[in-house]
């Protein structure tokens, strides 16, 4: 299982990642700094390996987090029902929550910091509908 | 025909023309007697002819009349027609203005008398003075109205203006009354203002709207009312309400920038370092984890500090934008010392500094804004200039027709997508580049600096050519 993060700061990164390891998420996690180098790398292996799961940042500088995804819209036939993604942002405005729903790839809105207990939530969430 | 038939029928026509003449008409001699008198004088002081020939004029006057009836009768004997007007009260009736002509009558070149018409004005001097009190009444009610109020008719020339008008539009009436009001305000010739009167005019409807006026960089609040003479128009200054207003709506985006700052650049370390405190419970110590986090811990509280005194400097800033006094400061000093202060990255990366200022440029401010601004300035340009060719920054200054000092700073470095950076630039905690270290704050400080100064700002950026900075200070 393929699983993206794409934030711009290396302590979120760190502590997502040290999570998901220690949860047995996945072996197979790719972390970006930059949004454009992820895009980059979704573009490269579609349509057959898409991620099935990217933990996405908001607030990014070049390419934030929404304009990630409406660079994603294109893909997202290819992406619909193999991959889900997770906003991860320490922003508490109800604004962006707003925002993100409008978004049909976007299947959660989680603030910073992430924990072990959402990890798993978000694990059964994905087998349940991978069922 | 026969020559003396033709002087009798010449002598009744005269007559005729005396006798029947509505004005009072007498003939008077050298002595002021009065020699004949029409129909129209008998009647006006109600007397037969026999008790008014042969006596002078005078006995019918006033005293306080006489010496004027004299001295005009003089100058008519001297040969020439004399015209006067003044109110006359004749024994027993009411007083009357008349308007009086008194004709000398040539005989053989020998002045035998004079003829003394006089015509009754009283009615249209009433009007008149009718006509003078309604305007005076009228440019009363003008001039008492606090509003600034003007007329113009149909070719947009002043009739009528207030001084209120003189005291906002710093005009004289004497100047501009009969000018166009587009010759007395020729940038204004197809402004905001003309657009709504010709929009009163050609509806016939009322207008009602706020404009600028660029001369005097002033707001009005205009009511301007079609009518048949052409647009009356009354106005009044507005700025002070303008200038709350808009300070106030600065205010209130300051607000949601702050209320930004929190939600992300305060939230983020923090929710970081509670990320991480929740991990340690469960590394072991002294582990590569343990150290890992322990490390992440330490960046991630010098960021929140970080965050902190920025809040404290932009605070500081604001507070102390009406208290600290402005100076003049020599424009090369403070480019100096941020070029001192920079000097070791610059040589680092080879970059140079062109400069253009001359050496007595004075700008009035704050030294240590404009020190900020520099050191801002020059470190962005530092940090984000282009790999492939050496660092060269431009500054210039030169003073503008409105002698704002315009202070110009150039770089070769990698640009930004202006397009896309829009009005983000000078943001708060905005961001353009990723692969280098910024927290977004020297753009944001560089403006509120110029801004604190009565100054404004403007950016000109080519990814892959470089950025401009424009900057105008008093």
């Amino acid at each position: 299982m393929d699983i993206l993060l794409i934030d711009d700061n290396s302590t979120s990164v760190f502590l997502t990642e040290m999570l998901l390891k220690r949860e047995g998420f996945s072996d197979n996690i790719r972390s970006f700094l930059a949004a454009q180098d992820a895009l980059h790398y979704i573009e490269q292996h579609l349509p057959d390996r898409a991620p099935a799961v990217i933990f996405l940042d908001l607030n990014m500088p070049v390419m934030d987090g929404w304009e990630f995804l409406d660079a994603l819209k294109p893909h997202e036939q290819e992406l619909a029902q193999r991959c889900h993604i997770y906003v991860l942002t320490s922003s508490l405005a109800a604004s962006d929550a707003q925002r993100a729903k409008e978004y049909t790839l976007v299947s959660g809105l989680i603030h910073k910091p992430v924990d072990s207990q959402m990890i798993k939530l978000i694990r059964t969430e994905i087998s349940e509908q991978s069922k | 025909m026969n020559t003396s038939l033709q002087l009798v029928q010449d002598e009744q026509r005269f007559r005729s023309l005396f006798e029947n003449n509505p004005d009072l008409v007498l003939f008077q001699n050298a002595t002021g007697t009065i020699l004949d008198a029409n129909q129209a004088f008998l009647a006006h002081i109600n007397k037969p002819k026999e008790q008014v020939l042969h006596r002078p004029l005078s006995d019918f006057l006033p005293p306080d009349k006489r010496p004027l009836f004299q001295q005009k009768l003089l100058e008519a004997f001297r040969g020439k027609k004399v015209r006067f007007e003044t109110d006359v009260k004749f024994d027993g009736l009411e007083p009357r203005r008349f308007d009086i002509t008194k004709v000398p009558l040539m005989d053989d070149g020998q002045i035998t008398g004079i003829h003394a018409v006089f015509r009754d004005i009283t009615a249209v001097a009433a009007a008149q003075l009718m006509v003078q009190k309604q305007a005076q009444k009228l440019h009363t009610v003008f001039e008492s109205i606090t509003d600034a109020f003007f007329l113009v008719d149909h070719n947009w020339h002043f009739t009528y203006l207030n001084s209120e008008v003189e005291r906002l539009l710093n005009v004289q009436r004497d100047d501009i009354l009969g000018l166009s009001v587009w010759d007395v305000f020729p940038e204004e010739a197809n402004g905001v203002f003309y657009q709504h009167y010709t929009q009163a005019i050609s509806t016939g409807q009322a207008v009602h709207f706020e404009g600028f006026f660029e001369r005097l960089q002033m707001w009005f609040d205009v009511k301007a009312f079609p009518s048949e003479e052409g647009l009356s128009v009354y106005f009044s200054d507005v700025t002070d309400r303008v200038k709350a207003h808009e300070e106030l709506y600065r205010q209130n985006n300051d607000l949601q920038q702050f209320t930004y700052i929190v939600s992300h650049n305060l939230r983020g370390p923090l929710a970081n370092i509670m990320g991480l405190v929740d991990l340690l419970s469960s590394a072991q110590p002294a582990s590569y984890d343990f150290e890992q986090i322990r490390q992440h811990l330490q960046l991630n509280t010098h960021q929140l500090d970080a965050v902190l005194q920025d809040m404290n400097t932009i605070l500081t800033i604001r507070d102390n934008r009406n208290v600290v006094a402005p100076e003049q400061v020599l424009l090369l000093d403070v480019i100096e010392q941020a070029r001192r202060t920079l000097e070791v990255p610059l040589a680092q990366c080879g970059g140079s500094i062109r400069l253009a200022v001359p050496p007595n440029v004075r700008v009035h401010g704050n030294r240590a804004y404009l020190y900020s601004i520099f050191f801002n300035l020059l470190s962005n340009s530092i940090k984000y200039r282009a790999d492939a060719r050496p660092l060269q920054v431009e500054i210039e200054s030169t003073v503008s027709p409105e002698h704002d000092i315009v202070i110009t700073f150039a770089d070769n470095g990698s640009g930004f997508d202006l397009q896309k950076a829009g009005s983000d630039v000078f943001k708060l905690y905005k961001r353009f580049h990723s692969q280098h270290v910024g927290r977004g704050m020297g753009l944001y400080l560089v403006k509120t600096h110029v801004e604190a100064m009565g100054g404004h700002i403007a950016v000109s950026s080519h990814e892959g050519v470089g950025t401009r900075f424009t900057i105008h200070l008093r």
